[in-house]
Formats: structure tokens, C-alpha cells, sequence
């Protein structure tokens, strides 16, 4: 896109500097010369920094996965492709990915059908609060992950939890469900992701539905459009670019919350239960020694969620309706 | 003209924008002797754990005004944090004071890569201000253990510090009360389990699956002598098959259907203290633990009459060796530190007796001689474990070049969470062990 602005400036300026010459003769030379130059200044630190601070270490990433290497010590040996050779045979990993996959998946649906009946409600329907309840939505988005594991801690806590003590109200024993045990670590994250999610996306939908003309929901209940209808095949085909957009952010999204999600409730116990793919990374890269195997582990990532988007944007892709 | 200016001026704004990733010039410079120090910086780092960091200001105040070398100091809870970013940059602290056995492994990092200074001759210097050497000041054993000396080499890299002995951590007013003794075999501890049970008390918690370690070797110790617990820690070639290992991993086995059941789901960094307050609420017997603990629950509620007692671990047999495990922690100097005579200066000093009576304020015991005399409170109990019977255990897992995907926390201790929840034989467990035990064999360092 960058090219294609920049191609289209440079286009601009030849053309206006044939024409410049025709009418007034070499001073404008100096002109078009000049903004071409300011053109390349005004671009030049956005360029250089988005190279060194994105580009090249993406592709040293790259290149540290093919060696053995630790993070503190200069002192590397090249392995080729050695650590992705082990990393398909690494139990642990595999189990990491499994749950990696596993958030994604439940946390998008879960999220994405709750952020868009809830938006469908609060800016088609006329109900009390409205305001408070956007407000009540976005909060968790305010709150740091860190804080919200740790309420989600108490919420969860064995002895003394808040839904332990909820659900022994109607239980003739105290209850004791372990909520962080190792048959419900990956639900009970689940849960804390998808509450801390809803909100922003919820905000996303709103904002663009907002944008849909009340004329075509005016006309559809003339015909006799129910409102569940109407949400079906008014509001989601009209948002749908904007929903094409969450999806892919929801696969970033997942991947990079569930790293602090699992650093802040779980240090990704019990016995490696609630270990997702970037906590894993980063036990080997920085408490294991293997910095290489932690890097093949980051390279991987970077090719699944790229690959994954892709798919998902293929996948859904439609007609853009004009409005 | 004007032109020219803008050019400039705009590389200039470009320029100053990258500055900063620049990194300083490694110096790796030394000073050369005790007088050239003098007027030198050192930067100490050191982890603040329960014993508070202001002990820390105190002694680089005095190494400060003994030697007229300048200490900046860093403390943190999350040191591995702190230091980490510039050390990947190449600007190393001169002292560490890190532990092993923490969750980010900083110091075992350091280890594999080989990356700690030699120490050794600390050893023969005079200790800043007084006139005995250090060796002469540290007590019997202590730098003789793999956590010191990690490449079998003869060579000192770590200086031990602050040590404690871990046990067993019960309740002895509640065993006053209920009459009960403390056990010690295993038998009279499994029949302590059952008498528990009827009235609702488990017999064990851990606060994490970090503290098997230290639980770990004593019990090895315990079970084969320290000739076996060698022989374990550098995975000789069948040493899991014996009938040694056999009955250390039966009795951790055993002591999981003993475990109070909600122990796993809090066994991580944020929760552990709640397992540590199944103790102090009476509803587990006992934890492995160390003497920090006193401090690190101060604050905690508790029940009635509760009062600290600690025990080595229960002999296999009537009559047999009980030990308990020595923990301390350890200072190093990273092998790019720029000041390493200042540094090796500074590690002397911390066996002054000026630092340790300052470290031991705070509850902190440097392992120097004679130290146990002048303990006061819980301490004293604790500290005396070893009058009243107990062996020392010491040492670890020796150290092996960095195998991806495999750490022995991963392997040995933390399967001991699904044994509890049991969500994993005692077989797997031990096939796990064997399998890796191989793997770390070759990689021995």
C-alpha cells in the first residue's frame, strides 16, 4: 500500500513537473525536486524504524530458530533445522499447541457470538441503561490483565472462592471444585478470557452498526421482518467487513492474551495443564537455556497465526454491500 | 543554503531517533588491585526475598566505607526482570546474589553457558577489615557441593550464602493438643496419615512443586546414603531401576494419596501461599519448607495455640539416618562483569562478621562458623535440627548442557500435581524420570 501511495506522489510529481516546465520554465524543476525530497524525509523515520523495530527482528527471529544458543551468551552454533525437527517430537509442546488452538477456537466463538447479540441489542433495541451497560461491557478492557487474573483468582479459589461458596448455597456440603485443577484450568481461562473480551468487541460491532441506514430496518418491518431477521440479514451482511476485521484480530489476540493470562493465573500448571504456545516458548527460551528452540517455537507461531488469518480471511470472504 | 540546513537538520532528527538502540562499549577492563579499586563502582544486584532488602543498603554501606569502593545496588522480587534486558545487551551487574531453583532459572542459565567467573581464589583472600581468610570463615561443606562448584572441576564459582534448613513444617500446638507425636519413620507417618484422616486433617501440602526439590534430596539421602544420592544426581545408567529409587518414588507416590486434595490447583507462583495456610488452619499436617517461612506468614491468620515446629524427614526404618536438607542461596559474578577484583572483594566481605550480623538481623544466616550461637527466637529451634540428630544433605542435580524441552522441575517434580490429582500413575512418572535421566546423562557437563 505504502509503494502504491508513493508510486502514485511520484506519478504526481512528474506530471506536475512537465507541466511547471511548459508554463514557467526551470524554477519549478527546483520545486517538484524539492517535494520529492520532502516526500522521502517525511517518510524516511516512519520507514527506518518500522524496519529496525519490526522487520529485522522478525527476521533474526527467524534466523536465531536454526541455531543452539542461550539468551544471555553471544556464543551460537548453527543447527539448521535441528529445533523444528524437535519440537514435532516435544509431548509438551504439542500439548502447548493443542491448547493454543483450543482458546482460539472456543474464545473467538464464545466472544464473537456474545460482542454481537449484545451489540445487536444495545444499538437496535431501546432499553433502560443502555449507557450503563456499554460502560459495564468496556471496563474489563480497562483493567490490566494482572488484575483481572487476580479477581478471577478469588472468584476461582478452592476453599474460599466466591463460586465455590455460591454453588455450596445449594449444595447440602461445601463445595470443592477445583477450578485451577487440571480438568478445568483450560475452562476456567476460558472464561476469564472471553469476560475480559466481550467489551471491546462488543464497542467494534456497535460502531458499526451505527453506520447502517435505520431506513433499511424501517422497510424490512413494513414487510414484515421480524427482529431476529433483521439482525440476520440486515445488521450481520452490512458489518461484515468489519466482522472479517475481529476474527483476525481475535487469532492475534488469543495468542498473545493467553501468554499473560497463563504468566498471571496459572505459571502454566498444574504439571504443564494450562501451558500455551508462547508461555512455552518462553519457559525454553529464557528458563531452560534454549534460546534457539524458544525462537523456532516464536517462528512457527508467527507462521501459524499468519497462515491461520489467512484461511479465516479467505474463508469468509463476500461481496462488499454498498449502503 | 536553506536546503542544505534541511537535509541536515532532517538526518539529525532521524539520527537522534536511533540513538538509542545503541549499546555501550563492552569495557572489559579490570582493575588490578585492592588501591586501584578504591573509587571504583560495582553493580551489586540482589533478588529481596522474605528477609527484606534493606539488610542489603546496610552491608554495601559498610563494604562502602571499609574498601572506598562505590556500590550501586538493585533489589527486587523480580530480579531476573530487572537485570535481564541490559544483560542481554552485554551490561552485566559485578555480584549476583540469585538463588538456584527459581522459577526463571537465571542463575542455571548462567551455569550451562558456562558464564560465572571463577572464584576460587575468594577463597584465599582476606576478608575486607579483619584479618582471617574466607575460607577459613565458611563453615564445613559449603563449598564443596555441586551448587557451588557445578563443574565437578575442583573450581569454586558460587559463593554460598544465607542458608536453611528445610524440613517438615507442622503445627506443634495442634500436636500437643490432639497428643500426637511427631513421627519418625514413614510407617508411623502413614499410620499419623490415617489418625489425621478420621478427623478430617490431611497429612501433607506443598506449597509449589519447586519445594520437592529439596524434599527430594533428603529423601534420597535418606534412602540410600549419600553415595546413592551421587550417583542419582549424575543419572548414572540404571540408577532409577534400583530398589533405592524404587522406594523413593513409592513413598512420594504414597505421600500423594496423603496430600490434601486441593493442594495441586494452587501449587503455582500466585497461589502457594494458600497452601502454605492449610497449615496454619490445621487442615494439613505438614509442608516441606524452609525457615523463611516464619517471616513469609507472618502476617497470615491462624489457628488457636498454633506454634512453628520443624522436623527432618522420618527415617525408612526404625534406627535409620534422618536428613534434612541444607538450602542457601548463592552470589556469583558474571563472567562479563567489568569490575571483577572489586566484585571478588565485595563476596569477601559478605563473610565479614559486620555483614553477617547485619544479614542475620534480618534473619538471614551466612553458613560462617560458630553462627548458630547467636540465633534468637524460632531460629534457634530451626537452626539446631542438626544437634538434635539430623544429617546434612547438600547438593543437586549436577549441571548439563541446555537440552530443549527438557529441565528437571519439568521431569522429576512437577508430575508429583497429577499423582495428586491422579491423573498419572506412578509408572509414567518413573518412565518419564528414566527417559530423561538418559537424555541428561549424555549431556553431562
Amino acid at each position: 500500500m505504502l509503494t502504491a501511495a508513493f508510486s502514485a506522489e511520484t506519478k504526481d510529481i512528474c506530471w506536475t513537473r512537465a507541466f511547471c516546465n511548459k508554463l514557467k520554465g526551470d524554477e519549478h524543476v527546483e520545486k517538484g525536486k524539492g517535494r520529492k525530497w520532502f516526500i522521502f524525509f517525511c517518510a524516511a523515520p516512519a520507514i527506518i524504524l518500522f524496519t529496525i523495530f519490526m522487520v529485522l527482528p522478525t527476521l533474526n527471529v527467524f534466523r536465531m530458530s536454526l541455531f543452539r544458543r542461550s539468551a544471555y551468551s553471544p556464543n551460537e552454533e548453527f543447527v539448521g533445522f535441528e529445533n523444528f525437527a524437535k519440537l514435532f517430537a516435544d509431548t509438551n509442546f504439542i500439548r502447548s499447541m493443542q491448547n493454543t488452538i483450543l482458546l482460539i477456537v472456543v474464545v473467538t466463538i464464545v466472544t464473537f457470538a456474545f460482542a454481537l447479540v449484545f451489540a445487536g441489542i444495545l444499538s437496535r433495541e431501546k432499553i433502560r441503561g443502555q449507557n450503563f451497560f456499554r460502560v459495564i461491557f468496556y471496563i474489563p478492557n480497562i483493567l490490566s490483565v494482572v488484575v483481572i487474573s487476580a479477581i478471577f483468582s478469588a472468584i476461582y479459589d478452592t476453599n474460599n472462592g466466591m463460586l465455590n461458596s455460591f454453588l455450596s448455597l445449594f449444595s447440602p456440603e461445601k463445595v470443592a471444585i477445583m477450578w485451577k485443577g487440571e480438568s478445568l484450568v483450560m475452562t476456567s481461562l476460558i472464561v476469564a478470557m472471553v469476560w475480559q473480551a466481550i467489551g471491546y468487541y462488543m464497542v467494534m460491532y456497535m460502531a458499526s452498526m451505527a453506520s447502517v441506514p435505520e431506513s433499511l430496518y424501517e422497510s424490512a418491518s413494513l414487510d414484515g421482518a421480524g427482529r431476529v431477521t433483521q439482525f440476520f440479514k440486515i445488521t450481520i451482511p452490512l458489518i461484515w467487513t468489519n466482522i472479517r476485521t475481529t476474527l483476525t484480530f481475535f487469532i492475534i489476540s488469543t495468542i498473545n492474551m493467553a501468554f499473560l493470562f497463563v504468566k498471571a493465573m496459572t505459571s502454566g500448571g498444574p504439571n504443564g495443564a494450562s501451558e500455551v504456545a508462547l508461555s512455552y516458548m518462553y519457559k525454553q527460551a529464557y528458563t531452560n537455556s534454549s534460546y534457539g528452540y524458544g525462537m523456532a517455537i516464536g517462528a512457527l507461531i508467527f507462521i501459524f497465526s499468519f497462515a491461520l488469518s489467512a484461511v479465516v480471511n479467505k474463508v469468509t470472504e463476500r461481496d462488499t454491500l454498498e449502503f | 543554503m536553506k536546503k542544505v540546513l534541511c537535509t541536515v537538520l532532517a538526518l539529525v532528527m532521524a539520527l537522534t531517533l536511533l540513538a538509542g538502540c545503541g549499546s555501550a562499549p563492552a569495557s572489559g577492563s579490570t582493575s588490578g588491585s585492592t588501591a586501584d579499586a578504591a573509587g571504583t563502582t560495582i553493580k551489586v544486584a540482589a533478588i529481596e526475598t522474605a528477609y527484606g532488602s534493606e539488610m542489603w543498603q546496610e552491608v554495601a554501606a559498610a563494604f562502602e566505607e571499609q574498601t572506598g569502593i562505590k556500590v550501586e545496588l538493585t533489589t527486587d522480587k523480580n530480579l531476573e526482570d530487572v537485570i535481564g534486558p541490559s544483560m542481554k545487551a552485554g551490561d552485566y551487574p559485578d555480584v549476583i546474589h540469585l538463588a538456584t531453583g527459581r522459577e526463571d532459572a537465571l542463575t542455571e542459565t548462567f551455569i550451562k553457558d558456562n558464564a560465572i567467573l571463577d572464584i576460587t581464589d575468594v577463597l584465599s583472600m582476606t576478608v575486607p577489615g579483619e584479618d582471617v581468610k574466607v575460607s577459613d570463615k565458611i563453615a564445613g561443606g559449603f563449598t564443596e557441593t555441586s551448587l557451588t562448584n557445578p563443574y565437578n572441576d575442583g573450581k569454586t564459582y558460587l559463593a554460598p550464602m544465607f542458608y536453611s534448613p528445610c524440613g517438615l513444617f507442622y503445627n506443634a500446638g495442634l500436636f500437643e493438643e490432639k497428643g500426637w507425636e511427631v513421627p519418625t519413620t514413614w510407617d508411623e507417618m502413614w499410620a499419623l496419615g490415617d489418625k489425621a484422616k478420621a478427623e478430617g486433617i490431611s497429612l501433607f501440602t506443598y506449597p509449589t512443586t519447586g519445594y520437592f526439590d529439596a524434599f527430594f534430596y533428603a529423601l534420597m539421602y535418606s534412602v540410600g546414603g549419600p553415595e546413592f544420592f551421587e550417583k542419582a544426581t549424575h543419572y548414572e545408567e540404571g540408577i532409577w531401576e534400583t530398589e533405592e529409587a524404587q522406594k523413593c518414588f513409592d513413598i512420594v507416590a504414597k505421600l500423594a494419596e496423603y496430600t490434601e486434595p486441593t493442594t495441586p490447583a494452587q501449587a503455582n507462583d500466585q497461589d502457594f501461599t494458600k497452601n502454605q495456610q492449610l497449615v496454619l488452619d490445621n487442615k494439613a499436617l505438614f509442608m516441606p519448607n524452609g525457615t523463611w517461612i516464619v517471616g513469609e506468614m507472618a502476617e497470615a491468620p491462624r489457628a488457636d495455640g498454633f506454634e512453628w515446629g520443624m522436623t527432618a524427614l522420618p527415617a525408612v526404618e526404625d534406627g535409620g539416618d534422618r536428613y534434612s536438607y541444607t538450602w542457601f542461596e548463592q552470589a556469583w559474578i558474571p563472567a562479563g562483569s567489568a569490575n571483577q577484583d572489586a566484585a571478588k572483594q565485595f563476596i569477601a566481605f559478605l563473610y565479614s562478621d559486620t555483614a553477617c550480623e547485619i544479614f542475620a538481623k534480618a534473619g538471614a544466616i551466612q553458613p560462617v562458623l560458630n553462627i548458630a550461637d547467636k540465633l534468637e527466637g524460632d531460629n534457634q529451634l530451626f537452626y539446631s535440627i542438626y544437634d538434635n540428630g539430623a544429617k546434612a544433605a547438600m547438593g543437586n542435580f549436577a549441571a548439563t548442557n541446555p537440552i530443549e524441552g527438557l529441565d528437571v522441575r519439568t521431569v522429576w517434580f512437577d508430575p508429583v500435581n497429577s499423582l495428586v490429582s491422579g491423573t498419572m500413575t506412578e509408572q509414567q512418572w518413573i518412565d518419564g524420570i528414566i527417559a530423561a535421566s538418559d537424555q541428561m546423562r549424555a549431556e553431562l557437563k
